[in-house]
């Protein structure tokens, strides 16, 4: 592979890249992301490549296995090209028909296709509504390209954005570029990265350091993770920007290490980049030096604090240092380093290639730009979405999320991971914003974004997240160690019946105390979930507390099953199923649940037939008398 | 103990059968009388109460040391000589070495080496740390802090399979909890636990990522989502 020493040499690379394919070319697009792998891609990809070879199509068919689509709900997705024909759910069953149904006679394979609310069948991926309401400036290449292979990055214009910072703009025509576009970070802190830089670049000293952080820790956001593993040049490209605009000349990439598949691709990125002369010495031929090594985080959610992620670059262990020394002036051994979220720096390469003011062009008057965000938990369509800043709260859970599944009713979304809060029904039209969301006591976070139903108890929600957090506390500071512990006790207490009058009040205090004298971010802003579900569900906590009831039926000490009756219809199937043999009663005669001997664990609900519906949950109150051993059922037809 | 003839107090226990058998053995070897014997049990178990070995963070400690020498006894009843002890050994330590190595002996490279060590031998052996401590020129108590800082090392062996339920808020919204009940039910360990046979690990992770999937289940690297309890046997089953 030549070394690429100036920009025409890139074109020329891309123009031999391009020459050599054809657009009209049948090419196969098998999502292989993470979530997809879980679904067996791989066998898919294995038997797609198998089921080519029988037919003798090898030569006529290119088999790409591409980076996360996003739709994650439906993986295995398969794109075919040049119709591009989306295809979900595929199994490695469907591989045959695909072959010879769409490859050979083109025809679709009707069953595998999307189908929308009215019924009709959607064939293009762009033309799903879950694709259509959104805008994927960012995201969107994943499904183009093969994320080990530079090749496909560079077909798609990769690189350019380089070449025209290193050679035909100043540094300080980059920064200033990135400060008009205003791009604020997007890894939850939402500084404006153009100041950062600018601190940085500005700091006295030398050596001066440039950090992607990827130790994506928030649970249930994984954006990052796709984005790193689908398409890593991307973000080596913003950081490679970033680092002339800066002046620094090294660069560090965290990557948490239950992300294997992101560091494996970032390596060979890295090899790759290496060889054509884009990272290392004399970047295309500019004369500006750079290189980046990886570091792998070792499993503790606070050491994705930026203070704490240089400290743990450093070798030592990952606890956060106090703020009034700021990282972009003193960072990784103590010199001027500028820490970024992964998809801040994926953003990078758009405004220069396309300038400050179509980036700004896109989002509300102080966000501007795309924001990914992660929608999971009680949807319809989980997966990955991103959305221009501005877009609403309802338009993401209904119009792309397809609502609730079950027709359940929506009670919350939670936003910004252990940091962010619970948004309740009224507030969602609230649009996406970095400043609208902290105003309504959340945060924009890292993206993950939550949706919960009537069967999710918000007490339990909070005490899951202070759970979280008081395992993940680093322990340095008393506020926030200490704090987390009687925040915990005290929410075990309510779950668990023992609640008693003043617990808000107390939960309240604390948190106030661990908002203001906490050492990091960990501890200051543990005290959102605690007081956003206070505020917009204050009537399930004093259920819990006043009335030993958990209305969404959740918390196990505070709820007894108890089989109805008069709906009963004796079929022994809860019985034989019930592990801990508490359910008595024969055939055709009514069942009864031992309260002793019941664990709560909930598989008498689960196996129930839907038809007779006999087993409920109750809470708050007694359980009725059981009926006499031996009563017999009341027939129901 | 002096036999006060005539003037122990009684204090009036029925004993049932066994257990007046196991007394009259306790007798057998001792000067002491069946009184004192019980007397003396009773300052033992105080003692135990009052040292707080019946408290849980006690005894799981107890329980990994027992694990740990156990591993230890094992390994030692597997090498005949004291040649071959000592070649395993140095084999164990010259990987650690190619690790270091790798990193050029880099001071910061602490936590990536540790990771890879972590990676060949499911645990953090004390030989291989004391040996990266010489090589890097780091105190022992360094290592140790960021060994018990982090999630992804274990100080004790793991076992041949590892578990891992994810807990974290998709997969919590979805029932994980229920999914971590059934699992633990299985397999009779808790989280952070290892079976005694060394054969599983159980961990809970807070998100793998695969929302979608959720609640999920990974054994040995394979993600299984939303599996009932008889599927997950199966699975295990299939495990040695």
């Amino acid at each position: 592979m030549p070394r690429l020493s100036s920009a025409t040499d890139l074109e020329r690379l891309r123009q031999e890249i391009l020459a050599e394919r054809d657009p009209n070319k049948p090419c196969v697009t098998i999502c292989s992301g993470t979530g997809c792998h879980a679904y067996g891609s791989e066998k898919v990809a294995e038997a797609f490549a198998k089921e080519i070879q029988r037919n003798g199509l090898r030569e006529k068919v290119d088999i790409r296995r591409t980076g996360c689509h996003g739709f994650c709900e439906r993986g295995t997705l398969v794109v075919v090209f040049p119709e591009e024909t989306c295809y979900l759910r595929v199994r490695p069953e469907d591989v045959p028909e695909i072959v010879s149904r769409t490859l050979i006679q083109k025809e679709t394979v009707d069953r595998l296709l999307y189908v929308d609310g009215e019924g009709k069948k959607v064939v293009h991926e762009g033309e799903i509504p879950f694709y259509k309401h959104q805008r994927r400036i960012v995201f969107g290449n994943n499904r183009l390209i093969d994320p080990k292979s530079i090749e496909d990055y560079i077909a798609l214009g990769g690189y350019t954005a380089l070449a025209k910072a290193l050679l035909e703009m100043t540094p300080e025509q980059v920064l200033d570029e990135v400060k008009k576009a205003n791009l604020r970070g997007r890894g939850g802190g939402g500084f404006p990265a153009g100041i950062k830089w600018e601190t940085t670049r500005n700091a006295p000293g030398e050596a001066k350091y440039v950090i992607v952080n990827a130790d994506e820790g928030d649970p249930g956001a994984y954006m990052d993770r796709s984005l790193l593993e689908g398409n890593p040049h991307s973000v080596l490209e913003g950081l490679i920007i970033g680092a002339y605009a800066i002046g620094s000349h090294q660069g560090f990439v965290y990557v948490r290490q239950e992300y294997p598949l992101a560091v494996e691709n970032l390596n060979i990125a890295l090899e790759q980049v290496r060889e054509y002369g884009l990272l290392g010495t004399n970047i295309l031929g500019s004369g500006f030096d750079f290189d980046i090594e990886v570091h792998r985080g070792a499993g503790a959610f606070v050491s994705g604090e930026s203070s704490a992620l240089m400290t743990a670059i450093e070798g030592r262990a990952g606890e956060p240092r106090p703020k009034y020394v700021r990282t972009a002036i003193s960072g990784v051994w103590e010199r001027p380093s500028n820490l970024n979220n992964v998809e801040t720096w994926a953003n990078v390469p758009l405004i220069i290639n396309r300038g400050a003011e179509w980036f700004t062009s896109i989002g509300t008057a102080r966000s501007k730009g795309t924001k990914i965000f992660s929608l999971v938990g009680k949807v319809n369509n989980t997966g990955l979405v991103e959305v221009p800043m501005g877009t609403t709260l309802r338009d993401i859970v209904y119009d792309i999320g397809g609502g609730i599944p079950g027709g359940k009713r929506f009670k919350a979304v939670q936003t910004g991971g252990p940091s962010g809060g619970c948004i309740p029904e009224s507030l969602l039209d609230l649009p996406v914003d970095f400043d609208e969301l902290t105003k309504v006591g959340s945060m924009m976070g890292s993206g993950g974004m939550i949706v919960m139903d009537e069967d999710t108890c918000m007490v339990d929600v909070a005490r899951y997240f202070v759970n979280f957090l008081a395992g993940e506390s680093c322990g340095k500071c008393v506020p926030c160690r200490e704090g987390l512990r009687q925040m915990l006790n005290i929410l075990n207490n309510i779950c668990t019946g023992k609640g008693k009058e003043g617990d808000m009040e107390l939960l309240e205090e604390i948190s106030e105390m661990m908002t203001d004298a906490s050492l990091c971010a960990l501890g200051t802003t543990a005290a959102n979930p605690v007081l956003s579900t206070i505020k917009y569900f204050k009537d399930e906590y004093e259920a819990h507390i006043k009335e030993k009831r958990c209305p969404a039926g959740v918390c196990k000490e505070l709820i007894t099953y108890y089989i109805l009756p008069d709906r009963c219809q004796g079929c022994l199937i809860c019985a034989r199923n019930c592990p801990t043999g508490a359910i008595t009663g024969g055939k055709g005669l009514v069942h009864v649940i031992d309260q002793e001997k019941c664990t709560k664990c909930g598989t008498c609900l689960e196996v129930c037939p839907a038809r007779f519906n006999a087993v409920v949950k109750l809470s708050g109150e007694p359980v009725p008398p059981s009926v006499a051993s031996g009563t017999k059922v009341v027939r129901r037809k | 103990m002096r036999r006060e003839r005539g003037k122990s107090k009684y204090v009036g226990m029925r004993l049932s059968e066994e257990e007046s058998q196991t007394l009259s053995q306790l007798q057998q070897g001792s000067s002491l009388s069946k009184s004192e014997i019980l007397a003396r049990g009773l300052e033992i178990l105080s003692e135990y109460y009052s040292l707080g070995l019946d408290r849980p963070p006690l005894s799981i400690e107890l329980r990994n040391l027992e694990t740990e020498a156990m591993h230890h006894a094992e390994a030692l009843r597997q090498i005949k000589k004291k040649g071959e002890a000592i070649r395993q050994m140095v084999q164990e330590l010259q990987s650690v070495d190619r690790i270091v190595d790798k990193y050029r002996g880099n001071k910061s490279a602490l936590i990536q080496i540790l990771l890879d060590i972590q990676a060949q031998n499911r645990w953090l052996p004390k030989p291989a740390l004391m040996w990266v401590a010489e090589r890097l020129g780091v105190t022992w108590s360094q290592i140790y802090h960021i060994a018990s800082f982090y999630k992804a090392f274990s100080l004790i062996p793991q076992g041949r399979h590892i578990v891992q339920v994810c807990l974290g808020t998709a997969c919590q919204v979805r029932g994980a909890p229920r999914l971590l009940d059934k699992v633990t039910d299985v397999l009779q360990i808790k989280p952070g636990e290892t079976d005694q046979k060394q054969r599983f690990t159980l961990t809970t992770v807070n998100c793998l990522g695969c929302c979608a999937l959720g609640p999920v289940v990974v054994v040995d690297g394979v993600y299984y989502s939303q599996p009932t309890a008889k599927e997950f046997e199966q699975i295990i089953e299939a495990c040695e």
